[in-house]
């Protein structure tokens, strides 16, 4: 499967953070590409990046898996995806991704020079994410605590 | 313990990130160690304000917070007291921001997400 150059510095991103940050399982052998619209799963961290790529990404997840990923962030216990400190373990952790990613695209081709936007977090079930005037592309990561989607969307990339 | 000087007392720090949880993550960090974080702020200009009246041994330094970024922060720190240890603390690591960094004057890097034992590696490096 080959990923859109958009989008692969992001996935790579959210396994390493998902792997050696948060220690979970990542089976990259259940990874899909999916349509660029979808429903949300309940729980979604948007940050957005500006400078030389204008676009988002958004971090789509079970609140059960932000649950348990602000947990092992923090080491304290959370019984509600809409807790405080569970919206804001999602905020910095698409805050890393995000900054990885953009870090890895900057080190590469230099003068892009692109910068992260404060990150945002949703909480509800089925909300539809849909695009205006860009093209998007999502890749599912599935973990032993539920599936990530991670979805970029550039202005100007196909 | 790595956390305590050779007189008994405890390594200061004050954290510096818009980020209660990452500061949280910072003081996970540290603390089992025997380090102590005896002031956080939430932005550079916080920090500096804060500087006035609190000095810590080491500070960590986000760089993309409100009102005041964390280099601009470091800046304001060093022209007050050019000897205060700083670590960056960041995800994001391009060359333009590390080298910004260190004609500031930072005195270390570390990048998101850190493991406990590289920031300790770096503190104790640095001090």
């Amino acid at each position: 499967m080959e990923l859109s150059a958009q989008l692969a510095p992001f996935v790579k991103a959210t396994i390493k953070n998902l792997k050696d940050m948060l220690g979970f399982e990542v089976n990259t052998g259940g990874m899909e590409l999916e349509p660029d619209e979808f429903t949300s799963q309940g729980y979604t961290v948007l940050v957005g990046f500006t400078g030389g790529w204008k676009g988002r990404l958004i971090l789509d997840m079970p609140g059960e898996t932000a649950i348990k990923m602000a947990s092992a962030m923090t080491g304290e216990p959370y019984s509600s995806a809409g807790d405080e400190e569970v919206l804001l373990s999602g905020a910095e952790l698409g805050n890393i991704i995000g900054g990885n990613a953009i870090t890895e695209i900057n080190n590469s081709q230099p003068g892009l020079q692109i910068r992260l936007t404060p990150p945002s977090v949703f909480t509800g079930m089925g909300m539809t994410m849909f695009n205006a005037r860009v093209n998007s592309s999502s890749l599912v990561v599935n973990t032993d605590v539920g599936p990530v989607k991670v979805n970029v969307a550039v202005e100007g990339a196909q | 313990m790595r956390g305590i000087k050779a007189d008994g007392t405890a390594i200061t720090v004050m954290a510096v990130d818009d980020s209660p949880v990452s500061r949280k993550m910072i003081k996970k960090a540290l603390e089992p160690e025997g380090f102590q974080v005896i002031a956080e702020a939430g932005n550079g200009k916080q920090a500096v304000e804060l500087y006035a009246s609190v000095k810590a041994d080491v500070i960590t330094m986000d760089v993309t917070m409100p009102v005041m970024d964390g280099l601009e922060a470091a800046s304001a720190i060093k022209a007050v007291n050019p000897g205060q240890p700083i670590i960056m603390l960041s995800a994001m690591g391009d060359e333009d921001i590390i080298n910004d960094a260190r004609r500031r004057g930072i005195n270390d890097i570390c990048s998101k997400p850190f493991k406990p034992d590289e920031i300790i590696q770096k503190i104790l490096r640095i001090l």
